[in-house]
């Protein structure tokens, strides 16, 4: 499977982590293809249901990139996302989930760096877990990993 | 009724025509759902550009606009603003950002085609679910309240009232001017402050425009943005503001005696007084607690003596009323109170004082006349100065108050030319010397003879007792030693604090308090004077410590905001992209309520369900994505929306 190409779903927020996403491009910096960006007002806009819907959909890995602690534009929304994520990322774990699939990361609009580094890391660690697969059991679906 | 999308692609010059193979992006696009034209164009943010896209929304009818091009941060307003003038809401537009995050950032073509085919797939998937909003206005008050009449308030008012805004100034005293008006000369260019301040406090008194409650307190704020209710209770003054001259023949005959709040307790004044000589109005106030007539006993001596018949002891507190749209709290400080922290002595040794009083003993309206004297009316010979006293220590407060070193400097040089004799010693561990003025005052002053530096290890490593009548100063210095000196008079730099009633001025106007209890901006650098509630503005030292000038540049700038957001006869335009609650879905389970950082819902007792308030509310989608119903819908970022999204970028 070493040509095997994750689909990695981000969800960003607006004022800082979308913008430092764009700033990645201003700056010429070189990223994988296989991040693709879902543009949402604040973090705290991210309803757990989005993760587990890009999951369902064949996404093999889900980041969320918000504001730092403190630099949110909603005063608080990035602290109500890394709640969410945290209680998330418990239950995705008991679904057979691994818990790598799933990241929280910091991302300022100046610090296209670390953007491309969280999304490069992600990339590469994907690509060593493998695909994520969906398998019918019976009326449930379940989610488990595909051993090769 | 199927939806007719238009794609537009811009190939940016060569910025993404060379990275990505735009004929195979076209050919894929067309065979996609509800897509009835695909363009590519050389740069569709030009003239000739927009142009097209008007024509082609005209020409192919369409319902739905996808561009796929530069970031939607660059151009997403453009090409709103395009999509209006063909007369399409501009809220069923979706940009693909096929430059910033594809073209610019991925090396091999075929890869780049191939994420650019999905970020278009997924957003003609998108843009079929969105709804077109409309940009809805609300009438508004221009009227303006300003809370607290000290140099921000001012300034503030002053500016507002210029450009013909009513203003009703609330301040708690009976006097105005704040903190201000009882120092004597202030720094850098040690101007005289009274020289300074009263023709604007003059203009206050007189301006058409501007309505001043003094002793009054807000009690109530209701309503949000532009349509505030203000509840204020005006305080009886017991004396007639327009009669009263200030004549002062009602405290002369007074019998009672109180300790003298505006010279800091260092004197007394009667029951009926005008606050300092000059202080403005120049019309006396009556102190009920302490008026013998006021608490049911037999006098009534300054009703007697007075010679307008201005005394009047029927008056009773108002409550009164406001609509306002806008408000501006410029509530001032306090300082750090050294009895917290016995190190420094004070009051326990009578000849140590806080800065605040020693402006007063500086200041020739003062207890002293002006004349630096010891509590047993003796010149002092050795003057100790404090600096950091309650800052830069994370026992009391962290931060530092940013003005102390040069006030001190300030001290140290009125000192010398009051007494020529005297010997000063600064206590310091760092000088904060910012901005254009305060390093050559600190120059020019820290030269003078008789003035002796002596820095401490930490900005608290000080320990001042008294000792056979003399008061002495233990100091750590940098080396770690112990030291000591011995002084007749000793001043402390109390640190800046929050003004003592700030919590109960931001419980009622619903703002926020950082730790340090100063009142928090909406952005520390682009925002400096906002607060997150809408309409609300602070300014001055509410907000911070600072200088005067900061104070009035912070004062002029909150009136400055309010100039340019509430314009009277025009009304506010409110953000589109708000959430909303499905009453009837809404089982009133309130966990939206606490989660909104603006305050913005509310629950509908009656009807038993929450209530988003559009003027409040900012879009950020948190209560959308806590509603364990699913029932709020964060407009232009729905949840079928973003589901199409992401179903477009994973099924390529």
């Amino acid at each position: 499977m070493s040509d095997f190409e994750p689909k990695i779903i981000g969800f960003l927020c607006n004022w800082c982590s979308y913008e430092g996403a764009d700033s990645a491009g201003r700056a010429g910096k070189v990223y994988p293809a296989n991040l693709k960006v879902i543009r949402v007002m604040c973090s705290g806009r991210i309803d757990p249901q989005f993760v587990i819907k890009a999951f369902r959909e064949g996404a093999d890995g889900v980041m969320i990139l918000g504001c730092h602690p403190g630099e949110c534009h909603y005063k608080e929304g990035n602290y109500q996302a890394l709640r969410k994520y945290i209680l998330l990322k418990k239950m995705l774990t008991q679904f057979g989930i691994e818990e790598e699939r799933i990241r929280l990361h910091w991302v300022s609009a100046s610090e296209c760096d670390q953007f491309v580094k969280v999304v490069s890391e992600m990339v590469k660690d994907m690509r060593q877990l493998g695909p994520l697969m969906k398998v019918n059991v019976g009326r449930f679906m379940k989610v488990a990993r595909v051993r090769r | 009724m199927s939806e007719r999308i238009g794609v537009l692609i811009c190939e940016c010059g060569p910025n993404i025509k060379d990275a990505i193979d735009i004929n195979k992006i076209v050919n894929f696009v067309e065979s996609l759902e509800n897509v009835v034209m695909v363009k590519p164009f050389g740069l569709l943010c030009s003239d000739k550009g927009k142009e097209l896209i008007r024509k082609d929304i005209k020409k192919y009818n369409l319902t739905r606009v996808v561009i796929a091009g530069c970031s939607p941060k660059e151009h997403e307003t453009t090409f709103k603003k395009v999509l209006e003038d063909a007369g399409l809401n501009p809220f069923l537009m979706q940009i693909a950002n096929i430059r910033e995050q594809c073209a610019w950032v991925i090396k091999d073509k075929t890869s780049a085609t191939q994420k650019a085919k999905v970020m278009i797939a997924a957003a003609v998937k998108r843009v079929v679910s969105q709804e077109p909003l409309r940009i809805k206005e609300i009438k508004c008050h221009p009227d303006v309240l300003v809370v607290g009449a000290g140099v921000a308030g001012i300034s503030a008012s002053l500016t507002l009232a210029h450009k013909k805004r009513k203003i009703y100034l609330v301040e708690r005293l009976p006097c105005i001017g704040g903190k201000v008006a009882l120092y004597e000369e202030v720094f850098s260019n040690l101007e005289c402050a009274s020289c300074m301040l009263d023709p604007i406090l003059d203009e206050v008194l007189h301006h058409d425009h501007i309505e001043l409650l003094s002793l009054s307190e807000i009690q109530e704020v209701l309503g949000f943005y532009g349509n505030f209710i203000v509840r204020v209770k005006k305080k009886a003054r017991f004396v007639d503001i327009k009669s009263c001259i200030g004549c002062g023949a009602c405290f002369e005959v007074c019998p009672v005696k109180v300790k003298n709040e505006y010279n800091e307790g260092l004197d007394e004044r009667k029951a009926i007084y005008i606050p300092y000589p000059g202080a403005l109005p120049n019309v006396a106030v009556i102190d009920k607690e302490h008026c013998l007539h006021l608490q049911g006993k037999v006098c009534n001596a300054c009703q007697k003596a007075c010679p307008f018949g201005s005394v009047n002891y029927e008056e009773t507190d108002q409550v009164q009323e406001l609509k306002v749209g806008a408000i501006v709290l410029a509530t001032g400080f306090d300082i750090f109170d050294p009895r917290k922290s016995k190190q420094y002595g004070y009051g326990k040794i009578g000849n140590v004082y806080t800065s605040l009083e020693f402006e007063r003993l500086l200041n020739s309206t003062g207890p002293t006349g002006g004349k630096i004297l010891l509590k047993n009316g003796q010149p002092p010979k050795k003057i100790a100065l404090v600096h950091c006293v309650g800052s830069r220590t994370r026992k009391y407060n962290e931060y530092c108050s940013g003005i102390c070193c040069i006030y001190l400097l300030k001290f140290a040089h009125l000192i010398r030319q009051k007494l020529p004799d005297v010997s000063i010693v600064e206590f310091y561990s760092d000088f904060c010397l910012p901005g254009k003025e305060a390093q050559k005052f600190f120059n020019k002053f820290a030269e003078e003879k008789g003035i002796k530096f002596l820095r401490m290890k930490n900005p608290d490593s000080i320990n001042i007792r008294e000792e056979k009548g003399k008061i002495l100063t233990r100091y750590t210095d940098v080396n770690g030693k112990s030291k000591n000196i011995t002084s007749d008079m000793v001043v402390l730099a109390s640190a800046i604090e929050e003004a003592r009633n700030a919590q109960d001025v931001a419980k009622v106007f619903d703002i926020s308090q950082g730790r340090d209890g100063f009142f928090i901006e909406e952005h520390t650098k682009l925002a400096p004077v906002s607060t997150t509630t809408k309409g609300i503005f602070i300014a001055g030292c509410a907000q911070g410590p600072k200088d005067i000038q900061g104070s009035v540049a912070q004062g002029q700038a909150a009136a400055g905001m309010i100039l340019s957001q509430l314009i009277p006869g025009e009304k506010l335009t409110l953000e589109p992209m708000t959430a909303v609650v499905n009453e009837d879905l809404c089982s009133g389970c309130k966990i939206c309520i606490g989660l909104c950082p603006y305050k913005a819902i509310t629950y509908d007792d009656k009807e038993k369900h929450a209530i988003i308030n559009e003027v409040l509310c900012t879009g950020c989608g948190i209560c959308a994505s806590a509603c364990p119903s699913g029932v709020i819908k964060a407009k232009h970022f729905t949840d079928k929306q973003i589901y199409a999204e992401i179903e477009g970028v994973v099924n390529e």
